[in-house]
């Protein structure tokens, strides 16, 4: 684990861009598990993870996303959770070959936890568990637990990930802006809060991914704040391509390639030292972004 | 009565306790339950939507409070059911077909079961005929379409669309992350809200 934190004190490092929206434009259907094609169609998701390597992304998220037991049931995939994050690591895992790392995905559960929902702390903790040893059997180096909005979730998936072993953990949450220079997540969760409780419960990376309409004044706003409520815990950042727009019936972002590439350097200016893409951001993205850290 | 204010803020609270204790007290002095629900319930959770819109509470906040009015509710209901009283309106709701996703589909349930709404909640992954199906089965005066994905938000255009060709002339809300007012002006559903508060707006003005 101490590989990718000591590289990282030396220079920041990029990591990947959207992975669901390239697999529909390979055919994936709308309503369709994308980690079906973990073991499906393998070479559409390496296809993915290689084009963002060769676009000088160091770090690889794997297609797992949606991989925990309680979010696979939804699909009627729950008997396959295992077979599917480890297909799912090994797929990145390849791409990634010796010099880039493999983040294991960890998303949100899909319900609340209790009391506002039924599910227990210890249930979830043994279900994210289930979900990180199979993401290191099939050669995870870190887990991210991603798109977090109840830091009590948030802080269970890091538990759990750090049950697995000494392996990094990343820890990012979903913002939405809430007021002049504010930003909560849906549970109504701050930036100093949640960055705190991820921190005192072992996340080694800390930061946000996504985001509600973010803009990118916004996004330096939040990554200032980041910065300031990590303390020594370095900072990761993967915004939008900017704000979507409705064109025509269909949701685009529409931030070029250039412009994401613009705001890597006051990102990294301001603190941030992984910077990567969420919804809306393609190899192309991620390649501009690259050439942008090389050039630091 | 002063029973009925408290009702009011122990459901804003969320205190389950203490809001069906006081429904109880206010059962037995003889209020109407209708008068409950409409002068103590209600306005607690609308108390709690304004509150959300201007980012003073959460969905936390927003949960805590409908389960205490649900609580209130499962002693309230009984009596309005026994005396004939349904609610005003019924609202169809659901989360579009490709899309599994529920939180905000339940969170919008619940804020128009707050405004004493007969909410009829058809899941996740609902095919437009099903919708379809649903709100004439149940007369409905609203049907609500959530989708948390771009990638299933064409299917609010074939649900719409649905509708229109099947002559059916309900009124068609729509909701979601990364749903706009212009996207449900493109796609002709009658109404778009931000978020589950509003929503409960949106509801009132299209059904009046």
């Amino acid at each position: 684990m101490n590989d990718l934190l000591t590289v990282l004190a030396t220079r920041p490092l990029l990591c990947d861009g959207a992975m669901g929206t390239q697999l529909l434009a390979k055919g994936l259907t709308s309503g369709e598990c994308g980690m079906l094609w973990n073991t499906g169609r393998p070479e559409a998701v390496r296809g993915v993870h290689d084009a963002y390597r060769r676009s000088g992304c160091n770090l690889l998220t794997t297609n797992t996303f949606g991989g925990t037991l309680s979010a696979l049931e939804r699909h009627g995939l729950a008997a396959r959770m295992a077979e599917l994050n480890r297909a799912g690591a090994r797929l990145a895992r390849e791409a990634a070959g010796d010099t880039g790392w493999v983040l294991g995905d960890i998303g949100p559960f899909g319900d609340f936890l209790e009391p506002l929902g039924d599910m227990t702390a210890d249930e979830l903790r043994a279900i994210f568990r289930a979900q990180a040893q199979a993401l290191i059997e099939g050669g995870a180096d870190a887990l991210l637990v991603e798109t977090m909005s109840d830091p009590a979730e948030a802080e269970t998936a890091i538990a759990a990930a750090k049950d697995c072993g000494d392996f990094a953990v990343v820890a990012t949450y979903a913002f939405q802006k809430t007021g002049d220079a504010e930003f909560r997540t849906m549970m109504g969760t701050g930036v100093g809060e949640a960055v705190e409780r991820a921190i005192a419960a072992g996340a080694d990376l800390v930061g946000a991914n996504c985001g509600t309409a973010l803009s990118f004044p916004d996004y330096l706003e939040l990554a200032r704040q980041l910065v300031r409520a990590a303390g020594k815990t370095p900072v990761i950042l993967q915004p939008n391509a900017g704000a979507p727009q409705v064109i025509g019936g269909e949701t685009v972002y529409l931030a070029t390639p250039a412009e994401m590439a613009a705001i890597v350097a006051p990102l990294v200016d301001i603190g941030v030292r992984v910077v990567g893409g969420c919804c809306g951001t393609s190899p192309a993205h991620l390649a501009a972004m690259g050439h942008a850290v090389s050039t630091l | 009565m002063s029973e009925l204010q408290d009702l009011t803020a122990a459901v804003e609270k969320g205190n389950r306790k203490e809001a069906t204790r006081l429904t109880q007290v206010l059962l037995d002095a003889g209020m109407p339950p209708l008068d409950i629900v409409e002068s103590g319930l209600v306005p607690a959770m609308s108390n709690v939507g304004e509150k959300f819109k201007k980012n003073e509470v959460f969905v936390p906040e927003m949960l805590i409070a409908a389960r205490a009015m649900k609580e209130a509710m499962a002693m309230i209901q009984p009596l309005l059911t026994a005396a004939g009283i349904k609610p005003k309106y019924t609202a169809v709701i659901g989360t579009v077909q490709g899309d599994l996703h529920d939180i905000g589909k339940n969170l919008v349930a619940m804020m128009l079961k707050g405004a004493n709404f007969n909410v009829i909640d058809v899941g996740v992954n609902v095919a437009p005929e099903k919708f379809l199906a649903a709100a004439k089965e149940n007369n409905a005066h609203l049907v609500g379409l959530s989708a948390l994905l771009t990638t299933t938000m064409p299917a609010m255009k074939t649900t719409v669309d649905a509708f229109r060709e099947a002559g059916v002339q309900t009124k068609i809300m729509i909701g979601g992350a990364p749903i706009t007012q212009q996207f449900a002006n493109e796609i002709g559903a009658d109404g778009y809200s931000p978020d589950a508060a509003s929503a409960v707006d949106l509801a009132q003005t299209l059904v009046a």
